[in-house]
């Protein structure tokens, strides 16, 4: 049971469907305009009938002014880590400071190796995306004029150059469910990004937390470096409760406070792609859930 | 000798973003934008660099200049591809779908190097060769899946596309041996840099010598220059037509010469080009690469499509998804897409000059009518879409041809209107509109024509009139059931109406006794309210078992008045599923984005029934039983519908209480059964009949209404142009020509 005390995040997930892509540049603007923080997407580069995640958020970052973006979760094995680096302190950069990484090890691997990408065990790919992490913070790192080496397996690098670095430090969070991604969690990211639905019972999330928790402690970092972010679904209605998330805005305040205060969860993205819900999410959730939230932490600070 | 193969010309800027701040770049970007530049070029300046580039990544610095700008056509320059090949085909495709395309890909390589998967793939001239395969493969395989065999960039089995949004094209910049050869043999184009114009023309001449050696017309090879200074007038106009090239950049940071360039120069350049192209008698070149033509058909004059009209033709890439309907497949020749009255006027006047089939086409998703063919042209309306309230205290409310259902019930939900359609949101206006409109809201609200009070027509001989009650008012009695037969309708003026949100059940029975249900169902719907209208679907029996559907409307926000017209429905049978939700109009009948991939012909045949009489119901069940069905439907239209006097539209079946469809797989088994059971049936609605022999149409228009659609069709298309839905014309009346087309099946094409 603990609170990481970070300030909360609200955000959309938006489904990338390109069919219409002026229909998902119009929800991510209705996310700026509803107040959220952050507009995510879902990356999965091996489907035809979505938009590339990552061109699709270059260009929604140069059509919004305010609003943070994030791939939920952009997928490793089909974008190779130097050249994502690249990418995203550029994007970081001309947007004023407004990305964040979502990152993920890649799932399906049919499609990833259909496309051709190289085909990893889970293991593998845990692996890698570490390896990937340090040669992301590599290329972002210029303080330093020494080229970049990190050693690996799968995506070592023997004298790259550095840069661009980043406008601000942008955060990793990783999509992790299994136990050798939230050690890696803990041990290396900046955040945890998970999807609610995949999460069978909430049990998972405080064992999750626990596991991120150590392995953050045994690589020498505070619990709290490592934010905890949710993607919820869930739909708004004015009657009587009918189920988690399912019911008015109080309920949903309600819930999700707790999910702060007990569980430590301090981001949270609506999918479902409903603007309706999304206006209500940001102007109406997000207030009245900073309030009771800073509310609780300054009593328990007494 | 003259270079100049008379491509259009084109000036642009190219901006290396390692050397501006982000806002300097977006400044620079939005002038050219507004100043009305060309083309606006991002360099990778860093490109393949062995240790790896370290300056701004130059696809993300494009995509945020796209969402920074409007109008401007967007190019990487020199970008030199690392990553997965099939991930940059999605995303460059994608990029031109966002940006309406305005995007154009330059590609570079760089000398063979070690390489490292952090940093993909070592962009050398081999690898980009791959690349560029890739990508074409990605963005105009027919099927899927798309496959590359390597080495370096393997594609084992990926899903083909998206279409990029226009003929995608790709650059190739390098001036090494293998490069050269690399655009020679694939290039769209070959980009070069040069510190000024005195060193183009020996430039030139090697791409030139490499073509010759790929077998390739140096002219199909288009060429683009990036400048360090800007020459002189006269210096630029020998670029363009001594040395062909026909995009010029420049490599400039300065704001105040890009808006010289696009409102000084590119005026003076285009009409001194013009001039000496007009003096030279330089033909313009062809608007699509020699792959692209290599696909035409014969028959169509291609380069004399007018000027200004969108086409896709069989070698573009969007080709894909144009050609067939929803359950027709078809290989147009040609695929023209007006994008306004005046242009459908353009259109149909050219196409008819064209001695090859045309269709037109709103939605595609009709079933009787061709709106695809074989190596003909169809007149595509997509983007006459528009969705229009002229007058709220009326609710009369203008929408164009192309757009679909749902988002007409999408853009009125707001209003609290809605206007009966059919039962899909993804079919289209103009044919369901001209047609009938069996709708969800059938028997509280008629039929979508009995709500047409305007509306804007291109005749065959390229008039546009306006028709109404007063105005040619036996064109819109006649537009009104045969539309099809008589124009081309540019704008429909409804009067919609108010419509809450409505009870929408669907309801699966598991029948035993298909006779009996249908009889049972037809006295329950007979017997019900207006507000309720059922539509019925049965498919092939299982075990002995038919699965009933029933998808019902009751146009009632009020749960109890909706549960209390369901529950009879569920004494029925027994039922195995049940879903009944209250849903605004546009929650029935939904929004998509369906793109058809329809193949072969669909077998059809369609009937009104006055009642679900025991007869009928009978050999309905012998049918159904019979395994030559794997779908049929019976849909309400009575109620309102039958307010209408017969005589009061084209679409004369004013007492049938029902229509049936079944959709079959062999053309004679279907209509040796259903000729059998003609004695059940009343008429025929066009739309989802696909007999063609000649007595049908004295079942779709019946009594006096075939005789005045004659004389409309003598007057407003003698030729019989609109033929190719159920026509009309009298046998031996129409024009040979018109008449093969209306009565022959698609060929099949030689493989």
């Amino acid at each position: 049971m603990s609170d990481y005390g970070h300030d909360l995040l609200l955000g959309s997930f938006i489904t990338p469907t390109n069919a219409r892509p002026e229909e998902v540049v119009r929800l991510a603007r209705a996310s700026e305009v509803a107040g959220l923080d952050l507009v995510t997407f879902q990356d999965h580069p091996y489907q035809p009938g979505f938009l590339d995640t990552w061109t699709l958020m270059s260009y929604v970052a140069a059509r919004t002014e305010r609003i943070s973006l994030s791939g939920n979760v952009l997928n490793l094995p089909l974008r190779p880590p130097a050249v994502l680096a690249r990418a995203v302190a550029s994007l970081d950069l001309l947007s004023g400071g407004r990305v964040e990484l979502g990152l993920g090890a890649g799932g399906f691997w049919d499609a990833i190796e259909a496309m051709g990408g190289r085909r990893l065990s889970p293991g593998q790919a845990v692996t890698a995306l570490s390896e990937a992490i340090d040669v992301i913070r590599g290329v972002w790192d210029t303080s330093t004029r020494q080229s970049l080496r990190v050693e690996g397996t799968y995506y070592g690098v023997r004298g790259a150059k550095r840069g661009p670095a980043p406008a601000h430090p942008v955060a990793i969070w990783l999509g992790a469910y299994k136990p050798k991604m939230l050690a890696l969690t803990g041990q290396k990211a900046d955040g945890w990004l998970p999807s609610l639905p995949y999460i069978k019972d909430p049990q998972e999330l405080v064992d999750a937390n626990a596991r991120i928790d150590e392995a953050a402690a045994a690589a020498g970092r505070e619990p709290s470096a490592v934010r905890r972010l949710l993607n919820i679904g869930g739909t708004f209605t004015t009657g009587a409760s009918t189920g988690f998330l399912q019911g008015p805005v109080s309920q949903w305040v309600e819930q999700l406070a707790e999910l702060t205060l007990q569980l430590g969860f301090s981001g949270y993205v609506l999918t479902g792609d409903d603007e309706r819900s999304l206006r209500v999410l940001g102007e109406e959730v997000a207030p009245a859930l900073r309030e009771v939230v800073a509310q609780h932490r300054e009593e328990a600070a007494r | 000798m003259t270079r100049d193969h008379g491509y259009p010309v084109r000036l642009g800027v190219a901006v290396d973003p390692s050397v501006l701040t982000p806002d300097g770049l977006t400044r620079l970007a939005r002038t050219a934008d507004e100043a009305g530049l060309d083309l606006l070029a991002v360099t990778d300046a860093a490109a393949g660099e062995a240790s790896g580039p370290s300056g701004p990544d130059p696809w993300t610095t494009l995509a945020w200049l796209a969402g920074t700008t409007d109008r401007i056509t967007l190019a990487t320059h020199a970008l030199a591809p690392t990553g997965t090949a099939a991930v940059l085909a999605r995303a460059a495709a994608d990029l031109d779908r966002i940006t309406g395309g305005r995007l154009e890909l330059g590609l570079t390589a760089v000398p063979t190097g070690a390489a490292s998967p952090a940093l993909g793939v070592q962009p050398h001239a081999g690898a980009v060769g791959e690349t560029i395969a890739v990508l074409r493969s990605m963005w105009t395989a027919d099927r899927g899946p798309v496959r590359a065999a390597g080495p370096l960039h393997r594609v084992p089995g990926a899903e083909p596309g998206p279409a990029p949004a226009h003929e995608l094209p790709v650059w190739l910049s390098g001036t090494d041996e293998a490069l050269l050869d690399l655009a020679a043999r694939t290039a769209d184009g070959w980009w070069t840099e040069a510190p000024d114009p005195t060193t183009v023309a020996a430039a030139q001449s090697r791409l030139d010598a490499a073509a010759d050696r790929a077998g390739r017309d140096p002219a199909e090879i288009r060429r683009l220059l990036t400048l360090a200074t800007l020459p002189d007038l006269p210096a630029l106009v020998r670029l363009v037509v001594e040395d062909g090239i026909d995009t010029v950049l420049l490599a400039t940071t300065d704001p105040a010469t890009v808006q010289h360039l696009a409102t000084a120069v590119a005026p003076a350049l285009r009409d001194l080009v013009a001039a000496t192209r007009r003096s030279r008698g330089t033909r313009p070149a062809p608007t699509r690469p020699a792959r692209v033509r290599a696909r035409r058909r014969a028959g169509i004059d291609y380069d004399d499509v007018p000027a200004g009209l969108e086409t896709v033709e069989p070698g573009d890439a969007r080709y894909r998804s144009m050609r067939s309907n929803y359950l027709r497949g078809g290989s147009p020749g040609l695929v023209l897409l007006p994008r306004d009255t005046e242009q459908v006027v353009t259109a149909l006047g050219w196409a008819r000059s064209q001695p090859v089939p045309l269709a037109v086409r709103s939605g595609g998703h009709g079933i009787s009518g061709r709106s695809t063919n074989d190596g003909g042209i169809v007149l595509d309306l997509r983007h006459l879409d528009a969705v229009e309230v002229l007058d709220h205290r009326t609710r009369r409310v203008r929408i164009g041809p192309g757009a679909r259902w749902g988002q007409v019930a999408e853009t009125l939900q707001p209003y609290g209107w809605a206007l009966t359609s059919g039962d899909y949101g993804g079919v289209g206006v103009g044919g369901l509109a001209t047609a009938g409109g069996l709708g969800f809201l059938a028997r509280q609200h008629g039929l979508t024509i009995d709500h047409l009070r305007a509306a804007e027509v291109v005749l065959a001989d390229g008039t546009v009139v306006r028709t109404d009650e007063e105005h040619h008012p036996d064109l819109f009695w006649g537009l009104r059931g045969a539309g099809g037969n008589l124009g081309i309708v540019t704008a429909f003026e409804f009067e919609v109406a108010e419509v809450g949100d409505v009870g929408f059940a669907q309801l699966a029975f598991a029948v035993d006794d298909v006779a009996g249900f249908l009889v049972d169902f037809g006295a329950l719907v007979e017997t019900a309210p207006r507000d309720l209208t059922p539509f019925l679907i049965m498919g092939r029996p299982r075990g002995g078992q038919v699965l009933a559907q029933v998808m019902a409307v009751v146009a009632s926000d009020d749960p109890e008045t909706i549960v209390a017209r369901l529950q009879p429905f569920a004494r029925l049978a027994p039922l195995v599923q049940q879903l009944v939700q209250l849903l605004p109009y546009s929650g029935v009948v939904q929004r998509t984005d369906d793109v058809h991939a329809g193949q072969g012909e669909p077998v059809t045949r369609s009937a009104m029934l006055e009642h679900l009489s025991p007869q009928f119901a009978d050999d309905a069940e012998r049918l159904l039983r019979s395994g030559d069905l794997y779908f049929f439907q019976i849909r309400s239209v009575g109620g309102a519908v039958n307010d209408v006097p017969a005589g009061a539209t084209a679409y004369a079946h004013r007492t049938a209480g029902f229509q049936a469809v079944a959709l079959g797989t062999s053309r004679e088994r279907l209509d040796r059964r259903w000729d059998a059971m003609s004695h059940h049936f009343s008429g025929i609605y066009s739309s989802f009949e696909t007999d063609r022999r000649p007595e049908r149409l004295a079942e779709i228009f019946p009594g006096p209404t075939l005789a005045r659609l004659r004389a409309l069709k003598d007057r407003y298309d003698p030729e019989d142009v609109f033929g190719h839905n159920h026509s009309v014309a009298a046998a031996g009346v129409a024009a040979p020509a018109s008449r093969g087309r209306a009565a022959s099946p698609p060929a099949p094409r030689p493989a």
